[in-house]
């Protein structure tokens, strides 16, 4: 019952040095100070408050480092680190030569999620790819999986291959939220909707937070693959500017002859983006009519709920 | 970073070192960074970028607002940056054009190659190398020499062609003593290091010597030439106007050296006291050659290396008018001693052997030496034709000298492990010869310095200049070894035959044969000849050391 006060939680852990703090930095769009990775393993003991999917704090671990204080204050604090936890993030370093050691750690981690929050669910990303040959990457990536999924049982965990360097990190986030958002088929059927009524090329949903797209909605073929990547990264950078100036970012519009773009806050989770192509469709009348879907997907999310309310309910 | 282990694919991993960022050899931040040619007003369906390039455009431009400017954490490594091939840069005019290829990696012809390595690997010991002949006998002395160039060939053969074994790595910038960190763990890495040492030291060492040695000469010569005074008659040598010198007329039964002590000038007492080949003039050297040891880099220095090449080939027609006037003196005495001549085959044939070891060592920098040949497939024949060249060029001089030193008045036998040493100091030929190879010397000093305080600092610090004062102690223990042989043993010969035994030992036979035949063995290839032959290598390289000190 104490567990709705408490903040739920998404543990990014993994081995010292296996891209975690680049990681958040870029898909959170945090500033990393020189200084603070000069220390050495990452010491992040306070809760980083980041309002992930609205209701979920983001805390991140170093787990399996050599660092003798960081064990005794992990083993120690075990519990209550483990509790309450809706998502654990487990980055594993490909190029890491100590497999054995890298599963051990991890296991121990599932062992204390089992008991603490059985119901979490646990994602596995095989990071820094890139330092694979092209070719060998599919193979890697299987073996790590097949092993991955065998150690976690009972518990099933969902895998990825990523690197910061090419589109899969962007695309394993993507999927990642897309598995946390509640009712996600519900808000696409909308979305889907939505968009044809208003007559508009392509409508995106993203998180709030970090501009992952949840789902989206286009009516015709679009050139640029990359581009909910690119619109993240600019709006992003954007994000920066903006809190330089301790002012917070809500929402944009972008027009020329050609098209018409919106940006802004749709529900407590997300943002949408509209590509409007009729360049003669007031901007006011989408704009309205963005503010009427507004209240009917809050509807739908309040409805619904995030998970925890729906505990409540069941119990 | 912590180094957890070998990277799969080896990357150049952010640059760790902090003087990365300071120097401009990073080349990765200075890579073109091309602005994404947008034409958002017309539907042009030709995409002027790739749409991968177009994404890592956005993705840079996104992480290097992350950090700071200079962290090269979230730096694009050099796997993920297009190859130059793909980048274009854009004019503002709207022309556009391709960096021209290779220019980073400039690759050389098979000509400049060899001449590099040529170059390298003359050193100072090509004056020893008459001496060394005389050791041996005139005869055993040739067949020495061919014998001695065509195994350390083979040698720096394996050498070079040993990164390529290794397989499970990523060997590209890997040198020798990586090879044998790999293969025989710290213990390769640490005895490759100091036997390498050995041999930077034992080159300083004999700098020095022979920068006394040429500093007094000039400075007897000019004296002698300014107060009008001509010392042909103190000096026991032959009549004529080539004048060749024994220096110390003393004669020993083994002929071996006679270098200790004199060297003091000739009738002019006071001058002899201030000017001594090895009281006074080496420690003048001191002031000159301290401060250049402190320099932080050497690369001033580099621009220099043409002295050397021009000292060689002036050596050369040196050597070339001496013989024309003196003529040759031979006779064949197979194995009894006389009093003019040497016999063919002598027993100190081991100190020959000590000297050419040195002579033709390249052993450590020969793949650095190597990588930026334009053809790699001929790598082997370049190779052999560089060791042809030195390996003539020490004959010719040591042949000559030796036919040419005018035996009858003098013996064989005086042959001074520094040839130069058997010319007056009023020979003008010789004074330009000496004047040379002192400039030379001088600038080649403090690059040598300069590599050992690398191995050293980088070894013991991590830090090639921790501080001003480690440097000033490493390098008053250089200078204070250098003054004192000097002082006490300025017998080139000497030195230069232990240094070259003894680093020889590890460098040019043990650690090769051995590197050769692991690999082999490991998959089974071995064959009993060649370990037979490999470990035949091992046992002449220990004896050649064992060889220089009963000798």
């Amino acid at each position: 019952m104490s567990n709705t006060a408490m903040k739920k939680k998404v543990l990014l852990m993994g081995k010292s040095g296996s891209g975690k703090t680049s990681m958040r930095s870029i898909i959170f769009a945090n500033y990393i100070a020189r200084d603070t990775r000069r220390l050495g393993a990452t010491i992040d003991v306070e809760h980083s408050h980041v309002r992930f999917l609205g209701n979920l704090v983001l805390n991140l671990w170093d787990c399996g480092g050599q660092d003798t204080f960081m064990e005794n204050y992990f083993t120690s604090q075990r519990d209550n680190i483990f509790r309450n936890v809706e998502v654990l993030i487990y980055v594993f370093d490909v190029e890491s030569r100590e497999l054995e050691k890298d599963m051990h750690y991890y296991q121990s981690c599932l062992e204390a999620i089992l008991q603490n929050s059985p119901d979490a669910k646990v994602f596995c990303l095989v990071h820094k790819m890139d330092l694979v040959q092209e070719d060998q990457r599919d193979l890697i990536f299987k073996e790590r999986e097949e092993d991955l999924k065998r150690l976690s049982r009972p518990l099933a965990c969902t895998c990825f291959r990523t690197s910061i360097w090419d589109e899969t990190l962007y695309k394993a986030w993507s999927s990642i939220v897309y598995q946390l958002i509640p009712n996600v088929q519900q808000l696409e059927t909308n979305l889907r909707n939505f968009a044809q009524i208003i007559e508009a090329d392509e409508v995106l949903l993203f998180e709030r937070a970090t501009f992952l797209v949840i789902s989206h909605y286009q009516c015709k073929e679009q050139r640029d693959a990359h581009r909910f990547e690119k619109i993240s990264n600019i709006i992003k950078q954007f994000k920066l500017s903006c809190s330089k100036l301790a002012a917070s970012f809500q929402s944009m519009e972008v027009r020329n002859s050609n098209f018409a773009a919106f940006i802004d806050v749709f529900t407590s989770n997300t943002y949408v983006m509209v590509i409007m192509s009729d360049p003669s469709i007031p901007s006011a009348a989408t704009l309205i009519n963005i503010r009427n879907a507004r209240k009917h997907f809050e509807k739908l999310e309040r409805v619904d709920g995030p998970k925890h309310s729906l505990h409540m309910r069941m119990r | 970073m912590e180094e957890e282990g070998r990277p799969l694919l080896s990357s150049q991993h952010a640059a760790d070192s902090p003087q990365a960022s300071a120097g401009s050899v990073d080349a990765r931040a200075k890579r073109p960074f091309y602005v994404e040619p947008r034409n958002i007003v017309d539907h042009d369906p030709q995409e002027r970028i790739s749409a991968e390039a177009a994404i890592l455009n956005s993705r840079l431009h996104y992480y290097s607002r992350l950090t700071g400017s200079s962290d090269p954490l979230l730096s694009p490594p050099n796997h993920v940056v297009p190859q130059p091939e793909e980048i274009y840069i854009y004019s503002p005019l709207g022309i556009a054009f391709k960096i021209p290829e290779g220019d980073q990696t400039s690759k050389n012809s098979s000509l400049i190659s060899i001449f590099a390595i040529w170059n390298t690997m003359m050193g100072t010991s090509i004056l020893s190398i008459p001496w060394g002949i005389k050791q041996a006998g005139f005869t055993l002395g040739v067949v020495i020499l061919v014998l001695t160039g065509l195994l350390t060939l083979y040698c720096c053969y394996i050498v070079l062609k040993s990164p390529r074994t290794i397989k499970s790595v990523d060997t590209t910038d890997w040198e020798f003593p990586d090879v044998c960190r790999h293969y025989f763990g710290k213990f390769g890495q640490w005895s490759s290091l100091l036997f390498s040492l050995v041999s930077l030291l034992g080159a300083m060492v004999v700098y020095w010597v022979l920068m006394s040695n040429f500093l007094f000469n000039t400075g007897q010569f000019i004296y002698n030439q300014a107060h009008n005074i001509n010392v042909s008659d103190s000096q026991f040598g032959n009549n004529g106007s080539d004048q060749v010198i024994c220096p110390y007329p003393v004669i020993h039964p083994e002929g071996d050296d006679c270098g200790s002590g004199g060297g003091d000038a000739g009738n002019d007492i006071s001058f002899g006291r201030y000017w001594s080949k090895t009281n006074t003039v080496p420690l003048y050297l001191i002031v000159l050659l301290l401060p250049l040891l402190s320099f932080r880099s050497a690369s001033f220095f580099a621009r220099f290396t043409f002295l050397g090449t021009i000292s060689v080939v002036y050596l050369i027609v040196l050597v070339t008018i001496k013989a024309v006037r003196l003529g040759f003196h031979l006779e064949f005495h197979w194995f009894d001693p006389t009093h003019f001549y040497v016999p063919e085959f002598r027993a100190l044939f081991p100190q020959l052997t000590g000297v050419l070891t040195l002579a033709f060592f390249i052993h450590n920098c020969i793949i650095t030496l190597m990588k930026n040949n334009k053809h790699q497939e001929n790598n082997v024949r370049d190779l052999s034709v560089a060791y042809l060249l030195v390996g003539l060029t020490y004959l010719y001089v040591g042949v000559l000298i030796f036919g040419s030193f005018p035996s009858p008045p003098l013996v064989k036998d005086c042959i001074q492990p520094n040839f130069l040493d058997n010319f007056p100091s009023n020979d003008v030929l010789v004074f330009v010869a000496r004047m040379c190879l002192l400039f030379q010397m001088v600038t080649v000093y403090p690059m040598l310095g300069y590599l050992v305080r690398v191995q050293v600092m980088g070894q013991f610090f991590g830090n090639h200049y921790p501080s001003f004062f480690h440097v000033l102690v490493l390098n008053i223990f250089i200078v204070g070894l250098g003054v004192l042989m000097a002082k006490f043993y300025p017998n080139i010969g000497s030195i230069i035959r232990f240094s070259g035994a003894i680093c020889g030992l590890a460098l040019v036979f043990v650690f090769p044969a051995l590197v050769h035949m692991i690999p082999l063995k490991r998959e089974g290839r071995l064959t009993w000849l060649s370990a037979v032959l490999h470990s035949f290598l091992i046992v002449i390289g220990v004896a050649n050391v064992v060889a220089q000190f009963l000798m």
